[in-house]
């Protein structure tokens, strides 16, 4: 017997900000966050440009500078005030987090003569890298989550990965609740490097707003983002007994390998199909009336994705919207399935679906309703968000709106 | 418990063993230069435990990869031509790296560093397109894989499930992180591992089943990772060479406990977990 469980809580960190009321107007309103690069001198590097977030310095600081667990910290205290009252029993954080990246500076200072590693522990964690796990060990501790966390690491699919598995354990009453979703800051000269060097991100420097361009002809790789999303997740019974405010029901997860290429996915959507039908499945359902796609804007991916959508959907394919968040902020890589989650759980409480920007030109292959450039009204009870990772990790939850029509 | 081990397999790299080679289970050869150590450790340790299970390649969607990886792992000897290229005047300079450095880096680095990939080439080389789990980065982190795993044959979701730990630990990376906490690992405690179970629903395998599941809780104790550092404890006392009792062995601990005959298995980890399971044979 599998429980229902519901969102009680979210918090988000974006490059459109960092409240989730106003992430929603302003992806409903079709701006974009991709900014020139300001946190360090990117000037020289191929790619200049990325969808940056702002966090408080003190926090940050307190985060012992990381990005990251600065975000995941406070989109967790925003889910959590969110929530409300603390949900009852044991709780587990379940988190995608995004690699440490070292800092080359460090590395200088280590190879130097006379190195000497820093005396206290939180300046040792600190120096060269910052373990990533620490961030689910810090929720764990400031919000009292007392079961066994977990840090989730498969790439772009981290995060729906994170709140798939929190649905598994809180609907099979394996833990009461769950403190889920993803953090992710890959915004550094190595992050930058790394993904310019592989030729993945746009090099559309002169016009920032307009380089993601998810299914569009002349997209030419993705922005990076940074950010976080937090979800509150507890079974239906108990939010209802204690009086929570209700955003949404998550209904079904499904994951897949591709097995199939490195860097590339599987040529007919293989793995996607797969993830995409093992979350309809288990939801219980056999379509949705809305998806939030993967939408990276980069060549490999988006055609796929379409015809992965196409061999799911059939005949209904083509009226079905597909919108793509990561036109407006970017890729936020481990958070991203997290902070498209919420994207889509504020889209479907308005009965709207936020635009796909910059899509000018449809590239052929691409086939589906994207919705470009204008919000729409669209009333819909079920949205199924998708992230693929590289290294053919894909995964897909369904969402069903709370409270549901049908 | 409905939940069976029909296979098992292991890679413990001997102390300068620089790695294994996985020639032999790839089914590609063109991939191997998108291998790391861990990659090569992980197809290893997985190929071996499929085979022990009497189990063939391409396993298809309903077999699982349920993993758990150590540390990010960095050579020296990748870095040190991109730092050396991004010096200006003794100072990192971020004009000099943007334009000279970060082009030395060897341009398959990230694929062989990336703790997604040991799934990947698993996946890849054993034809396995279920659900998976990568976790990160100690030995408490594999029994979530492993509860998700048994969580996942007892539903029916799927009918096999590779369960894994790997860890690449002998790098300048690891061996920083390994050394700055408190307790630290001395180098030579630390070996290149990887352990994986094939499990199977017990009424599935029927004389295949090498062992049952018994038994398994995992508790934690938050605590505040800025100001200590749980000690780590554990009962695993191997007594066949290489390995002795105090080795730190990643996440593939479990899995390699099992291979060498071990049926009870405890450990308490850096990450404040207390992990513990008991296995019978049949």
């Amino acid at each position: 017997m599998r429980a229902r469980v519901v969102i009680t809580g979210m918090g988000v960190v974006s490059p459109l900000g960092n409240e989730v009321g106003t992430f929603v107007d302003a992806l409903l309103a079709g701006r974009s966050g991709i900014r020139p690069i300001t946190h360090f001198d990117a000037s020289a590097l191929p790619t200049r440009i990325a969808g940056e977030s702002e966090i408080e310095p003190a926090l940050l600081e307190s985060s012992l500078g990381d990005r990251k667990i600065a975000f995941a910290r406070y989109a967790a205290a925003r889910a959590m005030e969110d929530a409300g009252a603390r949900p009852r029993g044991k709780g587990s954080v379940v988190m995608g987090v995004g690699l440490e990246l070292f800092a080359m500076e460090h590395l200088l200072r280590l190879r130097a003569p006379g190195f000497t590693m820093p005396v206290s522990l939180a300046d040792r964690l600190s120096f060269l890298q910052t373990p990533s796990d620490l961030a689910v060990h810090l929720l764990s501790r400031e919000h009292g989550l007392t079961a066994p966390p977990t840090c989730l690491v498969s790439a772009c699919a981290a995060g729906t990965d994170a709140l798939g598995h929190a649905f598994r354990l809180v609907a099979t009453g394996r833990r009461d609740w769950a403190l889920s979703g993803g953090s992710d800051s890959m915004i550094n000269p190595l992050g930058a490097a790394g993904f310019a060097a592989l030729s993945a991100t746009s090099t559309r420097n002169d016009e920032p707003t307009r380089a993601s361009r998810p299914f569009d002809r002349r997209r030419d790789g993705f922005v990076m983002g940074e950010g976080a999303g937090v979800l509150v997740l507890e079974r239906l019974d108990d939010a209802l007994a204690r009086g929570a405010r209700i955003h949404a029901e998550i209904v079904g997860y499904g994951s897949s390998l591709d097995a199939h290429g490195i860097s590339e996915p599987h040529p007919e959507g293989r793995g996607a199909h797969l993830a995409m039908k093992r979350a309809l499945d288990d939801a219980g359902v056999d379509t949705v009336d809305c998806i939030n796609a993967h939408g990276t804007s980069t060549p490999k991916n988006d055609p796929v994705e379409s015809l992965a959508i196409e061999r799911l959907l059939g005949e209904r394919a083509r009226h079905v919207p597909v919108c793509a968040t990561k036109s407006m902020i970017g890729h936020l890589i481990s958070a991203a399935g997290a902070v498209e989650a919420i994207a889509s759980i504020g889209c479907m409480q308005q009965g709207m679906v936020h635009p796909t920007i910059n899509l000018d030109e449809p590239d052929p292959a691409c086939r589906l309703d994207y919705v470009p450039h204008v919000a729409r009204a669209h009333a819909h009870d079920t949205v199924l968000s998708a992230s693929y990772g590289f290294g053919g990790h894909n995964a897909a939850i369904v969402l069903r709106r709370w409270p549901h029509a049908r | 418990m409905n939940i069976a081990v029909t296979g098992l397999g292991q890679v413990v790299l001997a102390p300068g063993e620089r790695t294994i080679d996985p020639m032999q289970f790839l089914v590609a050869r063109k991939t191997r230069k998108f291998m790391g150590v861990q990659d090569d450790l992980a197809v290893v340790a997985a190929a071996r435990a499929v085979a022990s299970a009497g189990l063939t390649a391409p396993l298809g969607e309903r077999a699982g990869v349920f993993f758990a990886v150590g540390y990010i792992p960095f050579e020296e000897t990748d870095m040190a031509p991109v730092l050396a290229g991004s010096i200006v005047d003794g100072q990192f300079s971020m004009r000099a790296f943007s334009e000279v450095g970060y082009q030395r880096a060897h341009p398959l680095l990230a694929f062989r560093c990336l703790p997604n990939m040991p799934v990947f080439h698993v996946s890849l080389n054993l034809g396995a397109q279920g659900p998976y789990i990568v976790a990160y980065p100690g030995p408490g982190q594999l029994y979530f894989a492993l509860e998700q795993a048994c969580a996942a044959l007892e539903v029916g979701a799927i009918d096999v499930a590779l369960v894994g730990g790997v860890a690449h630990q002998h790098n300048f990376l690891v061996e920083h992180h390994l050394a700055r906490t408190d307790d630290p690992v001395r180098p030579d405690d630390a070996r290149d591992a990887a352990g994986v179970l094939v499990l199977e629903r017990a009424s599935d395998a029927g004389a295949r089943v090498r062992l049952r599941l018994e038994s398994m809780s995992v508790e934690y104790r938050p605590f505040d990772p800025l100001h200590e550092t749980p000690a780590r404890r554990e009962s695993f006392p191997v007594t066949a060479p290489p390995l002795a009792a105090s080795m730190e062995l990643g996440p593939a601990t479990l899995p390699i406990a099992l291979c060498e005959g071990h049926r009870t298995h405890r450990v308490e980890t850096r990450d404040g977990l207390v992990c513990e399971s008991t296995w019978s044979e049949p």
